[in-house]
């Protein structure tokens, strides 16, 4: 798919949340020992949600644009604050911005990436001159369960725009590929969700990435060697490096965005926050590879090229990095108060 | 009614929307009516500065009702960049870190929760910046 005008990423920002939770402490309390795959999960304070957490980001997002105006604004999330009232307009309030297409958007872990698109088609068609497409969850994970060792918080707002010089970013093309896939869901009124445990890898995330990502090298003609950098969705530490491979990308090319051994999985906020950290280092002229993807199933495969804008607003925000190096590590017992899981 | 309150000050709470006095240009925090300086009632909107400093703090280990979940919390008077004082909560911050004179910025947060099944109320709340951090930031 590609935009009639080009379209472009004016700014971005990213929020990973101050506090780490070890996975050996999730393995000390319900299995005796060990650890989970990642070595620590970022979980939000007892006073955040969705809704802060997108706030903080666009924040960022807008501040780095320097773009007034935004005629839509998109959250992608599963872990809305409210089952009725939307997310999206209380960020809107916090950004000040009322004459707005303002929604939010549920596909699993790749609901930011439907917003990108979606803001694309509408900069790309003219109805709006820049729009926000966030990312953002505060996963949830069954106590006990396989995911409570992945499920983190936090996420990354992108503000996308005409491409009119002052862009970081030009997105090139983007393809997408869905089935109907029961690899995980959540029924109304249950807090926690459901997997079918290894379901999960080849019939769902596998299956769907290398479709959309196929697609696109189709469509773009290029290789997986013409990128510098590739950006997959990070359930585990392990899948986005195996389908990388398995898609003829090399290592080096997924480790800049791969944060997942270090804050776990934040589900719609995964492959943004991936982005995000690719560019924070990224060079003008650099191709990067970015596919997420959502259960129920999807996947959405885009291409961008960093533009020498990028050079010039380095530095108005906080880096990835240093989110990950603010941090404090908490208890389990901390944790359960921080998310809900201590009924007082 | 908690919710109709917060409602009415949203911006107030969400974006630090103060007055700016039109003829001397003091700066307020939360609203006046007419300027506590000149007392000119020209007062127009403004957003105040998102960063300042720490003038004093305490910590809480009773707090109010609706803030129980919260506690041990630490409260702070905050002195913005345009000399407004401001009182609120600082959070995510180790207790080294919370001291007279730290530099802070503003964060949106949940302040309180209406039980269940009623409304969640947000605004500002202040977290002290790290060294690196406020290098990051310029």
């Amino acid at each position: 798919m590609k935009s009639r005008e080009k379209v472009a990423i004016h700014g971005y920002g990213a929020y990973i949340p101050y506090y780490r939770l070890p996975t050996t402490e999730i393995a000390r309390v319900w299995k005796g020992g060990g650890s989970g795959p990642n070595v620590e999960k970022a979980v939000a304070a007892i006073d955040e949600d969705t809704v802060t957490m997108a706030v903080e980001a666009a924040r960022y997002a807008v501040r780095m644009a320097g773009i007034e105006r935004l005629g839509a604004i998109f959250v992608g999330t599963e872990s809305k604050p409210y089952a009725v009232k939307p997310t999206s307009t209380i960020v809107a309030q916090a950004l000040g911005q009322h004459f707005t297409l303002a929604a939010d958007l549920e596909f699993a872990c790749k609901a930011a990436t439907e917003a990108m698109q979606i803001v694309t088609g509408l900069v790309g068609s003219g109805m709006i001159d820049a729009g926000l497409a966030i990312g953002v969850d505060t996963a949830q994970g069954r106590p006990g369960d396989d995911l409570e060792y992945t499920a983190a918080s936090g996420g990354a707002a992108y503000v996308i725009g005409r491409k009119d010089g002052n862009q970081i970013a030009t997105i090139e093309c983007s393809t997408s590929f869905v089935s109907d896939t029961g690899d995980f869901w959540r029924r109304a009124h249950e807090r926690y969700p459901r997997h079918l445990s290894r379901f999960t890898g080849e019939p769902a995330y596998f299956y769907h990435i290398e479709n959309a990502v196929k697609a696109l090298l189709e469509e773009t003609g290029l290789r997986p060697s013409d990128f510098k950098y590739a950006v997959f969705h990070q359930p585990n530490p392990r899948f986005p490096v195996e389908v990388a491979v398995r898609l003829g990308f090399n290592t080096d090319q997924v480790k800049c965005g791969l944060l997942n051994p270090l804050i776990g999985n934040t589900y719609a906020g995964s492959s943004p926050l991936g982005l995000a950290a690719v560019l924070d280092e990224a060079s003008p002229g650099e191709r990067i590879l970015l596919a997420s993807f959502g259960s129920g199933a999807g996947s959405d495969a885009f291409y961008i090229t960093v533009s020498e804008g990028i050079e010039r607003k380095r530095g108005i925000n906080p880096t990835v990095k240093s989110m990950l190096e603010r941090c404090a590590k908490i208890d389990y017992s901390t944790y359960a108060k921080f998310r809900g899981k201590l009924i007082k | 009614m908690m919710a109709i309150q917060y409602w009415r000050n949203k911006d107030r709470y969400y974006r630090l929307i103060g007055v700016s006095c039109t003829r001397c240009g003091r700066d307020f925090f939360p609203p006046v009516y007419r300027c506590r300086k000149c007392g000119s009632e020209e007062l127009k909107d403004k957003e105040m500065p998102k960063e300042g400093k720490i003038v004093t703090f305490t910590r809480l280990y009773e707090t109010l009702p609706g803030f129980e979940t919260q506690a041990p919390l630490n409260l702070a008077i905050v002195e913005l960049k345009n000399g407004v004082k401001v009182l609120g909560q600082v959070v995510d911050t180790p207790e080294e870190l919370l001291k007279i004179g730290a530099h802070v910025r503003a964060v949106f947060r949940r302040i309180r929760v209406d039980g269940e099944s009623g409304q969640i109320l947000y605004g500002y709340k202040f977290v002290v910046e790290h060294v690196d951090a406020r290098r990051e930031t310029g």
